[in-house]
């Protein structure tokens, strides 16, 4: 006997949750790690370049440094300089040359890249001034970066380091604070707190202190900024599983719904085929008709689930590619031909190549979709003109599809990009109509910032122009009749075959 | 269920293809098998390809086509597969488990969403994957397996 156990725990909600993200995100991901440790690398750069600078001016103008304290003669912004120089060469080498192992990793470069510059730092302080400049508060740069990238105790280990050296740089400046000690026990008569020593042990505590102050601050605010940005990477990775799973389940809805379709389709097939024997001529008609109903209920299954996935592919911006117009058209001219010749409408293009840039199958299903509804709502034996073109001196391209059928009345042309929009003379003309097809149309439009433009006047035919705004390049222009049409006319698509000066309405829609 | 409708096909097959090395040369029908969990769509492609002289080895869940496909010494010269059987996406698993196995066996697609499948492919887009959508239209249908099976052949 088979038992199972059924659980709905609504407290089961983080179940998303990415392993090691809950944690208080101590460290950061090797590729963070590497981005900064580049930008680091970046500014050593600029820091070197002020050094040199500072060598310049000191040729320039070494008595006037002198005077302000800032001793320059032995050489050390030269050797710093250098120093800073190899070391960027090195972290570029390990970073970017040399496989990374335990001991190369982005963690270990930025440590070490951290205590060199300390000590390049403190080199500075020393011959600048400890006291005299505000050479030391640039150690309040390296504790808040540590703070940001290393783990809080890192940071503090940066933090007492820099305590440390700073330190060490007041005792070599002036080994007296040493010595008064000796001299404290030697003789307790003689008073060894001369101001100056109280100056410098003064200045020192209230430097380290401001170093832990600034520790403590940026270290928590870093804590709370990671914390958020952990959240943030859940609720994405939340939001593409939902996503996921809607698509999943709009799939399974959809083949639920089309499955028994296509069943009784495939039987009408078997009919219609005389795979159950002949047919009258009359049942053959009725069938027909039984079978073109339900494509039509096929087809709009299948454009909602299209329509969702457009839908949500506007967020993705990844899937843009660089397009060739006219392979696109030649595409969707090859899918449609036969149905438009099944109804002796002929297609008419004349095409200048250009390349725009896009999502590929949804410049298709756009171009698709407005070539359909122009042999849909055509008239028979009437011809659609197909014409690409690049306008506005090379500026923009324009796809115009102008068809000579029922064409779109004046009050339901703002609304013709309305979901399920459908107007009864177009439903009378197309009974396949889902009401679906412009607004795939529109949402394509939107995720690939197109506009459109279409002039029509109702039992004479629209025009239907696709602009495109940002052209790649314009390719050689090549205008092209379609084979096998002597005379066909070319169509401006800026003055369409339609009367529509006086009496078409135009529209600008989606942007 | 599923047993009886194997055993069907199998004493069918064994009846149409008797002794099948012996037999080269002569016209044996080729075989083609297809699986899919809509009796109705079993039954069309069947008429459709029987009609027209192909065998046919139909399965109601991809599970009994593999289990049938792993214990023959004599796979099919094709394979129409259903996308969606038992689960969301068992017919794509199966692809990429047969193709693995019998890199020869010509393998299609037909299923009730088409093109709208193709996302789904993740992984398997460096090949080319035929997929039909259904309904079973005869004509096209049977070029379809007709082309295929011809590059079999050359």
């Amino acid at each position: 006997m088979a038992v199972v156990k059924f659980s709905w725990n609504p407290s089961d909600k983080n179940r998303f949750a990415l392993p090691g993200m809950r944690t208080n995100g101590a460290k950061l991901s090797d590729e963070v790690l590497i981005n900064n440790a580049r930008w680091f690398i970046i500014f050593r750069w600029g820091v070197i370049g002020v050094l040199l600078l500072f060598q310049v001016l000191a040729l320039i103008a070494s008595d006037e440094l002198t005077k302000i304290g800032i001793t320059h003669q032995q050489g050390w912004p030269l050797a710093v300089t250098l120093v800073l120089f190899i070391a960027n060469v090195i972290y570029i080498q390990t970073l970017d040359f040399q496989r990374h192992t335990k001991y190369n990793s982005p963690a270990i470069n930025i440590w070490a890249q951290i205590i060199v510059d300390l000590l390049c730092l403190s080199v500075v302080v020393h011959f600048i001034g400890s006291i005299a400049t505000p050479a030391p508060f640039f150690y309040v740069l390296h504790i808040a970066l540590a703070c940001i990238f290393f783990s809080t105790l890192e940071s503090l280990v940066v933090t007492v380091l820099v305590c440390v050296m700073y330190a060490a740089i007041l005792l070599d400046e002036h080994p007296l604070i040493f010595t008064a000690s000796q001299a404290l026990t030697i003789d307790p008569g003689i008073s060894v707190l001369s101001p100056l020593k109280i100056n410098i042990f003064l200045w020192m505590f209230t430097v380290d202190v401001l170093f832990i102050i600034v520790w403590y601050v940026v270290s928590r605010l870093s804590i709370v900024v990671r914390i958020h940005e952990h959240n943030l990477v859940d609720a994405y990775e939340e939001i593409r599983r939902a996503q996921v799973e809607k698509d999943r389940y709009a799939v399974l809805m959809t083949h639920q719904l089309k499955a028994p379709l296509d069943a009784i389709r495939s039987k009408i097939n078997l009919i219609k085929g005389e795979y159950c024997g002949e047919v009258s001529p009359e049942i053959r008609e009725v069938i027909s008709k039984i079978d073109h109903r339900a494509a039509g209920m096929a087809a709009l299954i299948l454009d909602v689930l299209k329509l969702e996935r457009l839908k949500a592919a506007a967020r993705d911006n990844n899937a843009r590619e660089q397009v060739s117009i006219e392979t696109v058209i030649r595409k969707c001219i090859d899918k449609l031909g036969p149905i438009a010749s099944s109804r002796h409408i002929d297609i008419k293009v004349s095409l200048q190549d250009f390349a725009v840039e896009g999502i590929p199958n949804q410049l298709e299903i756009l171009l698709e979709n407005v070539i359909s509804n122009a042999i849909a709502y055509s008239y028979d034996n009437t011809t659609i003109e197909i014409v690409a073109a690049v306008e506005g001196t090379g500026s923009y391209g324009i796809v115009t599809v102008t068809d000579h059928g029922i064409g779109i009345g004046e009050k339901d042309l703002p609304h013709i990009f309305d979901e399920y929009f459908y107007t009864p003379r177009a439903a009378l003309h197309n009974r396949t109509s889902s009401g679906i097809g412009l607004s795939i149309v529109k949402t394509v439009a939107e995720n690939n910032k197109l506009q459109i433009r279409i002039s029509s006047e109702q039992n004479a035919g629209t025009a239907f122009s696709v602009i495109f705004p940002r052209l790649i390049s314009v390719v050689i222009p090549e205008t092209e009749v379609h084979p096998g049409v002597p005379g066909s006319r070319l169509v401006n698509p800026q003055s369409p075959p339609l009367d529509s000066g006086k009496s078409g309405n135009e529209l600008a829609s989606t942007h | 269920m599923h047993a009886s409708i194997q055993q069907q096909n199998a004493d069918k097959l064994s009846g149409q293809v008797p002794g099948s090395a012996s037999d080269q040369g002569s016209t044996v029908a080729q075989r083609i098998a297809h699986i899919d969990d809509d009796p109705d769509i079993r039954d069309t492609v069947r008429r459709i390809l029987e009609a027209n002289q192909y065998a046919v080895e139909s399965y109601q869940t991809m599970n009994d086509f593999m289990v049938s496909l792993w214990n023959s010494t004599n796979p099919p010269d094709l394979a129409i597969l259903d996308v969606m059987v038992e689960t969301m996406d068992i017919g794509l698993e199966a692809y990429v488990e047969i193709h693995k196995r019998f890199p020869e066996l010509h393998l299609i697609f037909m299923t009730s969403l088409g093109e709208e499948i193709r996302p789904y492919f993740t992984g398997l887009s460096d090949e080319w994957i035929l997929i039909m959508e259904k309904p079973v239209e005869p004509t096209s249908f049977l070029s379809i397996i007709h082309s295929r099976l011809e590059n079999n052949e050359s």
